[in-house]
């Protein structure tokens, strides 16, 4: 008797404990939220394929969406154009179809001229095993969504292009390549290249990186930015750089922010910059937030919004706020705030309403895996792009208040 | 309107001409042919269905037992009925009911059966039991509790759902491993010629294709929305069915490895919303002699799916699972489904908060010919309040459901394993055969 009052008694505990970690979480409820359905394979409505859609750099322009994808090893990806009016995808283009055998663009879009817009990919291995080509490309939108994509060639054979950004009073371009880590230089007008080895990780580096089972897109800079005449960004062993691009030369800085007994995960992952001139950098290693002065160059570590690895993406909306990707697998990666008044606040997985033909009464749409975002250009909408055999985006305005929606 | 009463009375005036033509004896030779028609359709019906076509099945030696889910299957080579018993916390007993002896017994708890350690607990089996040509009986595991998610790090946090195989013959689980960390497994099924595993992640909703013999796992890929469907299946050649986001089949041949997405969503009844949409099927019943699988979904539909073994046949909507009466068509719950031996297709409906009728689970029976569906039983729903399984019929056609009573009704909740704090359900396994009585 006295056993199974007991038992009753650890059974009634037990529930009251799961019955609060049932209600433990609310999500994000912004009151303008939408997904749009970018993959969908056998379908009539332009939609991408499966395996070939995560969705790897984003920008807007107007209301056009643009998104270059990644694909799984031997496929290739796409750029792709949604209307955020429309809320729906209105052009894809097979990137194989203008420059075949490529694996990815990861760079993000950098905007240049007359809207122009510039990235660069990394490539599918050759048929004989080695490395393939990656290529710079630009991309020209037309009003109606319509893609052109002209191939700028190759950097270096055998090579692919990790990151990039853009200096657009000096009209060129600035990447990292991969696997070998070499700087480059790329000016649009006439086509020059000018490589540099300065930031490619040393022999002994790479031999303690093996040691860690990482290989050049763990541990070389995976994006870059420009501010002042700097471009910042990471190199190996947990370090970061600027390059001067008045003087051609490069400075190695204070270390990334880190967790201790972690240096080796130490990389820079996503940058944003703020009005106030100050840039904001995510380390993938451990998912610090830090801000970075680059006139003083002065770095201050913001902390990590979320107990995980990874910040993928930083974008500012127009409440000022600076929204964010942070952790992912083998969790589920969350949305996160941070402004210097409140601090981090975790918005968890974004799940929002998508409506599409054929699914007119709606369905939610659940982020677990978000691999970049970005802002529209009045700050209105913030857009996340996923990561995932079937990826989609996620869209919501922010607003000066949330409503929490108790999660089912 | 005028061309229905036109047309009737057309009806009428042939039927006066042709009586007149023939005379009375033909007409009453016609009223003797459907008299006997009559007596035919009553006889095809059987007996009524009553308390004795129906046992319940109690698991013994386990005192704190909750729940069954969709933990339910039976092995054909063994003749015997497994299923999945649980305290909905962190123990679950594995048993087996052998129809010959009449005689349920717990086999054993897998986390002792499978050599689980305390941070590697499973609060399920909610996946089928299911089970190789050459009897060995595969299942998989589930965190099944709001600590699942998200504790990655917390000190009783969930690792994952793992892969299970039990051998009837030698009474030995084996752990077959761990699929994806975090992640519970929801079903599973199986290639009976291959023995090649297939499953489904929670919550992320990844199809998952497992080769016991060679440790391959390959991983195809998210293909759900913000709920995880909780049903696979297969055909007659051993590929796997799921459904994506807008309730389309999505097939994995696995002749080719791939995965092949239907054109079109399965029938749904206009207006279904989209939380059930995305939810899928939730329970399956082949009828092997015609080569079809009929299907359950979450919107209440009940669908004949016609294989084929290349890319995904055609699908015939047989109409909603009950009548609904005042309520929305889409709202009945039906989690299990069985196909009797007289061709007939069986299934309860209610749970999870969910009743067509107040306090009470209904025994239906749908003819698939004639599309016309009856209730045969109600149960209180604290005797029966919820039922799962797909597809358990042992050799002498007996039906099983894995059952639960709600001790205390719980209208609208969601879960009703517990109410106001307290355990508010008793599992028993149902054993039901609609055309003769059963005994436990």
């Amino acid at each position: 008797m006295k056993k199974h009052t007991l038992l009753l008694f650890v059974l009634f505990l037990l529930n009251l404990y799961s019955e609060s970690l049932r209600a433990q979480y609310t999500f994000f409820s912004p009151k303008e939220n939408f997904a749009i359905e970018v993959s969908l394979p056998n379908s009539d409505l332009k939609r991408l394929p499966i395996y070939r859609n995560s969705i790897s750099s984003l920008i807007i322009i107007g209301d056009h969406i643009i998104g270059g994808t990644t694909a799984n090893e031997g496929m290739t990806p796409f750029v792709f154009v949604a209307s955020l009016k429309q809320r729906q995808v209105v052009e894809i283009k097979d990137l194989n179809e203008i420059i075949p055998g490529q694996l990815a663009i990861q760079t993000g879009f950098c905007r240049g001229e007359s809207n122009a817009l510039f990235a660069g990919t990394l490539a599918n291995k050759k048929t004989d095993g080695s490395n393939g080509d990656g290529h710079l490309f630009q991309v020209d939108i037309g009003q109606d969504g319509t893609i052109n994509i002209s191939d700028l060639g190759n950097i270096l054979p055998g090579e692919g292009i990790l990151s990039l950004t853009l200096d657009a009073e000096k009209k060129t371009l600035y990447g990292v390549s991969c696997p070998s880590g070499t700087f480059f230089k790329y000016v649009i007008d006439t086509k020059k290249i000018s490589t540099y080895k300065n930031i490619a990780a040393t022999g002994e580096q790479i031999k303690t990186l093996k040691e860690y089972d990482l290989g050049p897109e763990n541990y070389l800079s995976r994006s870059l930015i420009q501010a002042e005449g700097f471009i910042f960004g990471s190199i190996p062993i947990n370090s970061l750089f600027y390059f001067d691009t008045k003087k051609d030369s490069f400075q190695v800085m204070k270390d990334i922010p880190e967790v201790w007994g972690r240096r080796t995960l130490g990389q820079v992952e996503s940058w944003t910059r703020s009005t106030n001139g100050k840039i904001y950098g995510g380390n993938a290693g451990d998912g610090q937030l830090f801000e970075i002065d680059p006139i003083t160059k002065k770095i201050k570590n913001l902390g990590k919004p979320i107990g995980m690895n990874r910040l993928r993406g930083l974008s500012f909306g127009r409440d000022g706020k600076l929204y964010g990707i942070a952790g992912g697998q083998p969790g589920y990666a969350h949305l996160f705030s941070y402004d210097d008044q409140d601090g981090f606040t975790d918005l968890g997985n974004p799940e929002f309403t998508m409506i599409a033909p054929g699914i007119e009464q709606g369905i939610l749409w659940r982020g677990f895996q978000l691999g970049t975002i970005t802002s529209s250009e009045d700050g209105k909408y913030i857009v996340m792009g996923e990561d995932e055999s079937l990826s989609q985006l996620l869209i919501f305005a922010p607003d000066d208040k949330y409503e929490q929606r108790i999660g089912k | 309107m005028k061309n229905e009463t036109k047309a009737n009375m057309n009806g009428w005036k042939s039927f006066t001409f042709f009586h007149r033509m023939r005379g009375e004896k033909l007409f009453i030779m016609m009223l003797l042919v459907w008299c006997i028609m009559a007596e035919i359709e009553v006889k095809g019906q059987g007996k009524e269905i009553t308390k004795k076509n129906i046992t319940f099945i109690e698991y013994p030696d386990f005192p704190g037992k909750v729940s069954t889910w969709g933990s339910i299957g039976y092995n054909a080579k063994y003749n015997t009925v497994f299923i999945g018993v649980t305290n909905h916390h962190d123990r679950v007993g594995f048993y087996e009911y052998n129809p010959a002896l009449k005689k349920m017994k717990l086999k054993g708890f897998i986390n002792d059966l499978g050599y689980l350690r305390p941070y590697q607990w499973q609060a399920k089996i909610h996946s089928k039991i299911v089970f190789g040509s050459d009897g060995m009986t595969y299942f998989t595991t589930d965190g099944g509790e709001s600590r699942e998610e998200y504790l990655m790090d917390h000190p009783a946090g969930y690792v994952g759902g793992f892969f299970m195989k039990w051998n009837p013959s030698t009474n030995t689980m084996t752990n077959l491993g761990m699929a994806m960390p975090y992640e519970s497994l929801k079903d599973i099924d199986i290639d009976m010629e291959t023995n090649l595993l297939y499953a489904v992640s929670y919550p992320q909703a990844h199809f998952l294709v497992f080769d016991p013999a060679k440790n391959d796992l390959r991983d195809l890929g998210r293909l759900g929305s913000s709920h995880v469907p909780r049903v696979i299946f297969t055909d007659w050649w051993g590929n796997c069915y799921y459904v994506d986001w807008r309730q389309r089949l999505v097939k994995y041949e696995k002749d080719k490895g791939i995965l092949v997405f239907a054109k079109n969503s399965l029938p749904a009844f206009e207006g279904t919303p989209g939380g059930k949409i995305i939810t899928g099927i939730t329970a399956f019943a082949k009828d092997h002699e015609n080569k079809i699988i009929y299907l359950v979904t979450y919107g209440a539909k009940v669908i004949a799916f016609h294989p084929q073994k290349e890319g995904i046949g055609p699908v015939e909507d047989l109409g909603g699972v009950a009548d609904t009466g005042d309520q929305p068509e889409w709202t009945p719950y039906v989690p299990n489904l069985n196909f009797g031996n007289n061709g007939k297709l069986y299934y309860l409906v209610g749970g999870h908060g969910n009743y067509v009728k107040e306090n009470a689970t209904i025994l239906m029976e749908l003819n698939p010919k004639t599309h016309s569906r009856r209730i045969i039983y109600e149960f209180p729903s604290n005797e029966l309040g919820e039922a799962t399984g797909s597809d358990i019929k042992d050799k002498d056609g007996n039906l099983y459901f894995a059952g639960r009573g709600e001790l205390i009704p719980a209208p609208g909740q969601a879960s009703s394993e517990y109410f106001e704090g307290k355990p508010n359900s008793q599992p028993i396994m149902v054993k039901f055969n609609p055309t003769k009585e059963v005994q436990k």
